[in-house]
């Protein structure tokens, strides 16, 4: 017997909050809760505040490149805006409100190690000067959870050309923001913050690897790592470091934040096989958010026609941890 | 008997109140899990959700002897059955909704007890908890005769001591919860570690005291060992948080404000007793328990 019960998300196009109010609901209560709705009304009208402060607000969205395909549909923005992974803010997935606290502008980014010219560049002058595009990509948690996105952003490989890294610079690390005053996290002085990522040349400059400065056509919101993280589908999500202030090109493997709390369990590689478990889980299936039933996990993600070739050569290497 | 009944048959409010309670977290998890509330994996949610309480009722259960003689309120052990069936009860929630979230399959969720070693843990403890619930009858207890009955239930401290390594090794980079359950769980084994004559009167409330600092002290010391060992923090640095607030109220600091806290109402009620007790004060109306 099929019992079908209607999930959650399943509803009507007319019972799903319009955004604008979604994102202002807080206003909304505090209008009505000041006994003037007008005011409320007011404040719904002005739109996200987020939005309005962010100066690259007017860029977006993005031009669509159709070049790669993503699996599934896109997952409903409020899942992927407030369902996420920011231990800067807090160990739970519901650091939406917390993360606010960050300061966006203004945000430099700094250049540095083994290219022509160190420098440092604000990210709006970044962006401007980077080939903007939105792009579908699909994310797999090491948590064994995935997501759709429409991601707005521009190729690393851009970035990495822009910085001029000497011959025998081999890695790019990334570093996020290192702020204890706003990130309460970060006051647990015995973590190796600020957090950590790296990837090789080549991998910074595979035609995926994307730098992400918005998603839904819009700036990201702060959750997902405004005002600029990495997006690497192939990879597990942890090796995308959101809030990011630095680019260090160098001849030495970085340690990553989770490599140096746990390295048997998260590597520096991370890329997605459904046939090697983490320790403590199976990474054969993935649950989609917003989803119910689960999907059996691919290898590379799926993105192997343009990954795959990176890692021939890689030998006595755990490529997937 | 009716768990809101006492021996005779009648209402008890202590225990009806208390049975009422302990259906709160699981009616809270399905109303959230109805209505849609408990995120976009709501099945982890009521995994994690579901072992906490399981954990927390167990330590209810296990706090419950050394809480009447420091309460001084004999009455509490009409609770004990009651935590530690509710505390089984959870964690059987808590196994059946593994299952589901792996889609019901029997074949993967068996290979996965067994090839995680964290797993393992937890449903060892959890099949070590099913004897004491079917024992936790009165025919049972009588069956089996109260030295037997007490020498099986011994096995809960075991118990106990799995289930926080389980929930030490599934945190991922949050170990508050788990750190405060190890110094709750020295302080109350503290408490058997006394000679059964110092388990009464002040010297026992001013024993547990000493011993809530020392068990608060320790869970500190368990605390920044987990972050030595695990990130290689230096212990001094982890140690030191617990002098300020700066994360936080510290795990350390809640265990001590707890058992603290106990031993602080024990004093109180004892003192009053005391005063009531005294002939003329008139108090001796308002403290029936003064007779005993």
């Amino acid at each position: 017997m099929l019992i079908k019960i209607k999930r959650g998300w399943e509803k009507p196009e007319s019972a799903v909050t319009p955004e604008h109010l979604f994102w202002n609901r807080r206003q909304l209560i505090k209008g009505i809760a000041a006994g003037s709705i007008l005011a409320g009304g007011t404040a719904l009208l002005g739109g996200d505040a987020v939005a309005q402060a962010d100066p690259s607000s007017s860029l977006y969205p993005f031009k669509k490149n159709d070049k790669y395909k993503a699996p599934r549909p896109v997952t409903p923005e409020m899942l992927a805006a407030t369902y996420n992974n920011y231990y800067e803010f807090g160990s739970s997935k519901r650091i939406y409100e917390a993360a606010k606290a960050l300061p966006l502008r203004p945000w430099e980014v700094k250049f540095s190690g083994m290219i022509e010219k160190p420098f440092t560049l604000g990210i709006d002058d970044l962006m401007k000067k980077m080939p903007l595009e939105e792009r579908v990509y699909a994310h797999r948690c090491v948590e064994a959870w995935s997501m759709v996105v429409p991601w707005s952003g521009f190729a690393m490989k851009a970035l990495v050309e822009m910085a001029k890294p000497l011959a025998g610079a081999k890695y790019v690390a990334m570093k996020t923001f290192m702020n204890p005053k706003v990130a309460p996290g970060q006051r647990a002085a015995w973590y190796p913050w600020p957090y950590t990522e790296g990837l090789t040349i080549e991998e910074a400059t595979n035609e995926l690897t994307l730098l992400v400065t918005g998603a839904y056509g819009k700036p990201l919101p702060h959750s997902m790592g405004s005002p600029l993280r990495l997006h690497t589908p192939w990879k597990y999500g942890f090796k995308a470091v959101k809030g990011v202030v630095s680019f260090e090109f160098t001849d030495k493997r970085p340690k990553s934040f989770w490599e140096e709390l746990q390295a048997s369990e998260y590597g520096f590689w991370a890329n997605v096989n459904p046939d090697v478990p983490h320790p403590r889980w199976s990474q054969a299936q993935e649950t989609v958010l917003g989803q119910d039933e689960k999907v059996p996990t691919v290898i590379w993600n799926g993105y192997g026609e343009f990954v795959a070739h990176l890692y021939k050569d890689i030998k006595g290497e755990q490529l997937f941890m | 008997m009716a768990p809101w009944q006492d021996s005779r048959g009648r209402l008890a409010p202590l225990k009806a109140i208390a049975f009422a309670a302990l259906f709160v977290p699981a009616a809270w998890l399905l109303y959230g899990y109805l209505a849609r509330t408990l995120g976009p994996r709501p099945l982890t949610e009521i995994i994690h959700a579901s072992g906490d309480w399981a954990i927390r009722l167990l330590f209810v259960a296990l706090a419950i002897t050394p809480l009447r003689q420091i309460l001084g309120w004999p009455g509490l052990i009409a609770l004990r059955r009651m935590a530690g069936v509710a505390a089984l009860a959870y964690a059987g929630l808590h196994l059946s909704v593994y299952v589901a979230d792996v889609s019901f399959d029997l074949g993967k969720a068996a290979r996965e007890i067994w090839l995680r070693s964290y797993l393992t843990i937890g449903f060892v403890a959890l099949l070590a908890l099913i004897p004491l619930g079917v024992t936790s009858t009165d025919a049972m207890t009588r069956r089996l005769g109260g030295k037997r009955w007490r020498r099986l239930h011994r096995a809960s401290y075991a118990i106990a001591v799995l289930a926080i390594v389980h929930f030490f090794w599934q945190s991922k980079l949050d170990i508050r919860e788990p750190v405060i359950m190890a110094g709750l769980f020295l302080w109350l084994m503290a408490f058997r570690l006394l000679p059964t004559a110092a388990r009464r009167g002040g010297a026992m409330l001013a024993a547990m005291a000493g011993l809530a600092v020392l068990a608060a002290a320790l869970a500190a010391l368990i605390e920044a060992l987990y972050y030595n060992l695990r990130v290689g923090a230096p212990l001094a640095r982890v140690l030191e948080a617990n002098l300020g607030f700066a994360n936080g109220v510290s795990p350390a600091a809640i265990v001590l404000a707890a058992t603290l806290g106990a031993v602080a109402a024990g004093a109180a009620r004892a003192a009053f007793l005391a005063i009531a007790r005294r002939p003329g004060t008139g108090a001796r109306a308002l403290a029936p328990a003064a007779r005993a």
